[in-house]
């Protein structure tokens, strides 16, 4: 038999090259459809499943990954910290925002799961999905559920959100700049704060702002608003 | 090199943050993800001047800049809930949508609201 540190090794060099190569081929064609995650998922699952090697097998070395999660979520405080200014300046609409967008998304998510009758472990795993994915996957680890199934609703919610975006903004009333930004990285995380950047360099760290605060807000208050539904 | 080694102990020192916030998770049985409270603890700890900006920088920019990297062991889980998605699941993903497109008309209108609110008023 192979060893397992062995193994752990080969899981963990693999992951580190298909993620390169996958965002050098989002820095040559970037569109949301190449983003380097699902690039980098679909790669490894089809690799994974043609070699029949199971999950937990990949996750002898996944998980040594998995560890930098941690450090990786405290490093949010930085980009926080650099924008402080943009922060103070517009404190009430980035907070009004955030709560709304917060409160809207947890219980609308939950609550048409829970209508349609799905358990609680899905419940759990699709309450977080607007929040950036080390958030969500760490707010599911501490109050239960599924997280790769998390993972993938933050990634259909980022996706799908932006997306969408272009047509509800044309559509509704909404012409603010600086409201677009805070509704993308509210729905969307970083996916939505890629499309604020489009527009300009203000924009993306107004989005990066909401994004950070709302994964923030969300792991608050989330394990007191799941009591209303499980 | 340099750089190397500076970055690894910036995030060594990211990392003592993120075991601190687990710690206080464990030691009051708190719901909040122990890394949430280091960050908060970081972001403080940044604004009133007891860490300088200096000793995170780089490692920092580098964990964020990476973060895809360490989400995707986690994600890969996916790949035993194929035959979920084939069924009810399916409707899981409409969920989402229409839940996101709710958060991104409601966000975006009520700071619509505020900053036009507040534009009138001077």
């Amino acid at each position: 038999m192979i060893p397992d540190f062995f193994i752990g090794i080969v899981m963990i060099v693999g992951t580190i090259i298909v993620y390169i190569l996958s965002k050098k081929l989002y820095i040559k064609f970037p569109s949301p459809f190449l983003l380097p995650i699902t690039v980098s998922l679909i790669v490894i699952i089809v690799v994974l499943s043609f070699l029949h090697i199971p999950y937990d097998t990949y996750m002898t070395g996944g998980s040594w990954l998995n560890h930098l999660l941690g450090p990786g979520v405290v490093a949010l405080a930085y980009p926080l910290y650099e924008h402080r200014k943009i922060l103070k300046k517009l404190a009430v609409p980035i907070l009004v925002g955030t709560i709304t967008g917060a409160l809207i998304g947890i219980l609308t998510g939950v609550g048409l799961a829970s209508l349609a009758d799905f358990n609680a472990d899905i419940l759990y795993s699709i309450s977080p999905k607007s929040v950036t994915t080390p958030v969500a996957v760490s707010i599911i680890e501490s109050i239960g559920g599924i997280q790769s199934l998390g993972a993938v609703f933050v990634m259909i919610a980022g996706v799908g959100g932006t997306m969408m975006s272009a047509f509800i903004f044309n559509a509704s009333s909404i012409t603010s700049p600086t409201s677009k930004s805070i509704g993308l990285g509210c729905a969307s995380h970083v996916i939505g704060v890629t499309k604020a950047m489009e527009s300009s360099q203000q924009q993306g760290a107004i989005s990066t702002v909401t994004m950070i605060l709302s994964a923030v807000f969300v792991s608050m208050t989330l394990p007191f608003i799941l009591l209303l539904f499980i | 090199m340099l750089k190397g080694l500076k970055i690894i102990t910036q995030i060594l020192f990211l990392y003592v943050f993120y075991l601190i916030g687990s710690w206080i998770q464990s030691t009051f049985t708190l719901p909040i993800p122990g890394s949430i409270i280091g960050m908060i603890l970081l972001f403080i700890f940044l604004l009133i001047n007891v860490i300088h900006e200096k000793w995170v920088k780089e490692g920092a920019n580098w964990m964020v800049s990476h973060l895809v990297l360490f989400i995707i062991p986690a994600t890969v889980g996916i790949m035993n809930f194929f035959s979920f998605f084939k069924g009810k699941g399916l409707l899981l993903i409409l969920i989402v949508l229409v839940s996101t497109a709710m958060v991104l008309i409601s966000t975006s209108f009520s700071t619509q609201w505020i900053i036009r609110r507040k534009k009138d008023h001077i």
